[in-house]
């Protein structure tokens, strides 16, 4: 919600587009199985997004996804009763037999935890360099309210945030400051109060009778063009190139050339885009 | 520490039991898919595990059903169920720890007239051997009539194994927690709730047999539930099934003395082997449930 139009081929992009090109790495994250094409990614999506000139942000991210990908690891290795490999034995648990913990089961969930984070790092990308307000607007033709609904929530989220800000502030000058609980009280009074204000203004000015508005041509440009071959490439690429991978009841996995074919093509895939570094200027 | 090794707990993959064998069958034991008195086994293993490692195994439920094994499914009123030392286990197959000994039997069949068979004879010396779920248990043979050849018979098969087994009348004890085998004619074991279980049908016991007319007669059941035969005078059965928890119950039983005979000359490994319960007719072992027509 706090994105900042910066000199890079990705902010330079029309909207819709880096929105499907963040999709798209959503999308082979999703589809491939092997963890070390996963780790390719998850540095691909990491170097585009220093790329972009928001890898602080997205680093950030992944700094915050690590308790998460930590907790799946541990569930799965508890609850997977897969997997011939046993690293530990947890003994007997009454009703729930015999608990082992094997190494496919925690080579599973680090699996899993990896796409969780190249999911979150795509994610983080694209609210640091996808214009929300220009996306939305390329969806007011499918569905104008909804559009309008999403972008008047979007705007609210920071506008709360500061107003957080300012009343817990207002607060720690009290002599008894009070929990964050009255604060959120506040906050969600306020928010109700505002959403009446704003209803009631979207009414005055019509907006409940607008129709679906003309389209808005605009020519692609070079970036536009280089990040949907890009999207479509890392779609193709891990949907029809895929590594094969098992983890249960062994690990089977190659490291043959069509792994490594498809780490070199997904990176290129994510990376190239960021090459053409002509128009980039806000 | 010591407490948590007792427990069962430690790093890598434990001791490895000895003496596990695996079978996989289906129809009842009528159609061998592994046979294999020295699996693949490695550390403290599960049943679940023992297999994985000795067929090919499909799991669903994160490991913890088997769905096919061999490519054979499961699923409709057909489905893998297994059996350690001729126990059905109450635990899923992940979560059952093998000992020393055990005998573990998959098998694929139809479960429509009998959801659950709760023991089977076909592991036989086991479960006199090594008892189950890691633990031992003592062995009672109650006789109607201790003195009778076919007591000494079924004494003699333990003895022969250097099974320790205690000589006890019917009903002597309200509750157990032995092994018990059971030898006399029907007729005379009744009163027995365990053997009620026998003259219930299918349902109750698990066993593919029914003794019906007081224990005169005894209906050899398909694998449907249906009768497909019946046999009066002379006929025997080595059955097993469980009472309300209690540890199995083996029946070395008949419709008359000489049915008992003739159940006791098929109470032996190799007649026994591979079958759910084991019916004597006219001199020849049929294993139940009988083949329909």
């Amino acid at each position: 919600m706090s994105y900042l139009r910066r000199a890079s081929p990705l902010h330079a992009a029309r909207a819709a587009v880096g929105a499907a090109y963040c999709g798209a790495i959503v999308l082979a994250a999703l589809v491939v199985a092997d963890p070390l094409v996963l780790g390719v990614l998850a540095a691909a999506v990491l170097v585009a997004g220093f790329a972009s000139g928001v890898g602080s942000r997205v680093a950030r991210s992944l700094y915050l996804s690590v308790p998460m990908a930590a907790l799946i690891v541990a569930v799965n290795a508890l609850v997977s009763r897969g997997g011939l490999t046993v690293i530990a034995r947890l003994g007997d648990a009454g009703p729930l037999g015999q608990l082992d913990i094997t190494l496919e089961a925690v080579a599973y969930g680090a699996k899993e935890a990896l796409v969780l984070v190249v999911i979150i790092a795509a994610c983080a990308l694209a609210s640091a360099a996808v214009d929300p307000d220009e996306f939305l607007r390329s969806l007011r033709r499918v569905s104008f309210r909804s559009a309008l609904t999403a972008t008047i929530a979007t705007r609210m989220v920071p506008l709360l945030a500061l107003d957080a800000q300012r009343i817990g502030e207002a607060q720690r000058c009290r002599p008894d400051p009070g929990g964050r609980l009255a604060v959120m009280r506040a906050i969600t009074a306020n928010v109700l109060d505002r959403s009446l204000d704003i209803a009631a203004t979207l009414e005055v000015r019509g907006y409940g009778s607008a129709r679906r508005p003309r389209r808005a041509r605009r020519a692609w440009s070079r970036h536009d063009l280089a990040f949907a071959c890009s999207a479509a490439a890392i779609a193709i690429l891990a949907i029809a190139l895929p590594a094969p991978f098992s983890f249960y009841p062994e690990i089977h996995g190659s490291l043959g050339v069509t792994t490594w074919a498809l780490c070199g093509a997904l990176a290129l895939a994510v990376l190239a885009p960021f090459a053409q570094r002509r128009g980039i200027r806000p | 520490m010591a407490a948590l090794a007792l427990a069962g707990c430690g790093l890598g993959a434990g001791s490895t039991p000895s003496n596990v064998s695996l079978l996989v069958t289906q129809g009842f034991g009528a159609q061998t898919v592994v046979s294999d008195s020295r699996p693949k086994i490695v550390g403290a293993d599960t049943v679940m595990r023992l297999l994985q490692r000795n067929a090919v195994v499909a799991t669903t439920y994160g490991g913890g059903f088997v769905a096919s094994i061999d490519r054979l499914p499961g699923g409709g009123s057909s489905d893998w169920f297994y059996y350690v030392n001729g126990v059905q286990a109450g635990k899923g197959a992940a979560e059952t720890k093998l000992h020393d000994g055990d005998h573990v039997w998959w098998d694929r069949h139809d479960w429509s007239a009998a959801e659950s068979i709760p023991a089977v004879v076909g592991s036989f010396p086991e479960p006199f051997v090594d008892g189950y779920g890691g633990r031992r248990y003592p062995l009672r043979i109650e006789c109607t009539q201790t003195s009778s050849k076919a007591c000494a018979a079924v004494e003699h098969t333990f003895a022969a194994m250097n099974v320790e087994a205690f000589l006890g009348c019917l009903l002597c004890s309200q509750y157990n927690l032995s092994l018990r085998v059971v030898v006399g004619p029907y007729a005379t074991l009744s009163a027995d709730p365990a053997a009620d279980q026998l003259a219930r049908g299918v349902g109750a016991s698990g066993v593919y047999a029914r003794f019906e007319n007081h224990g005169t007669r005894l209906a050899l059941l398909g694998p449907s539930g249906r009768v497909v035969r019946t046999a009066a005078a002379g006929a025997g059965l080595v059955a097993a099934t469980r009472f309300l928890g209690q540890p199995p119950v083996w029946f070395v039983t008949g419709t008359d003395a000489a049915g008992v005979a003739a159940a006791v000359s098929a109470f032996d490994a190799a007649t026994l082997d591979q079958h759910f319960a084991v019916a004597v007719v006219d001199g020849a072992a049929i294993p139940l449930p009988d083949q329909e027509p």
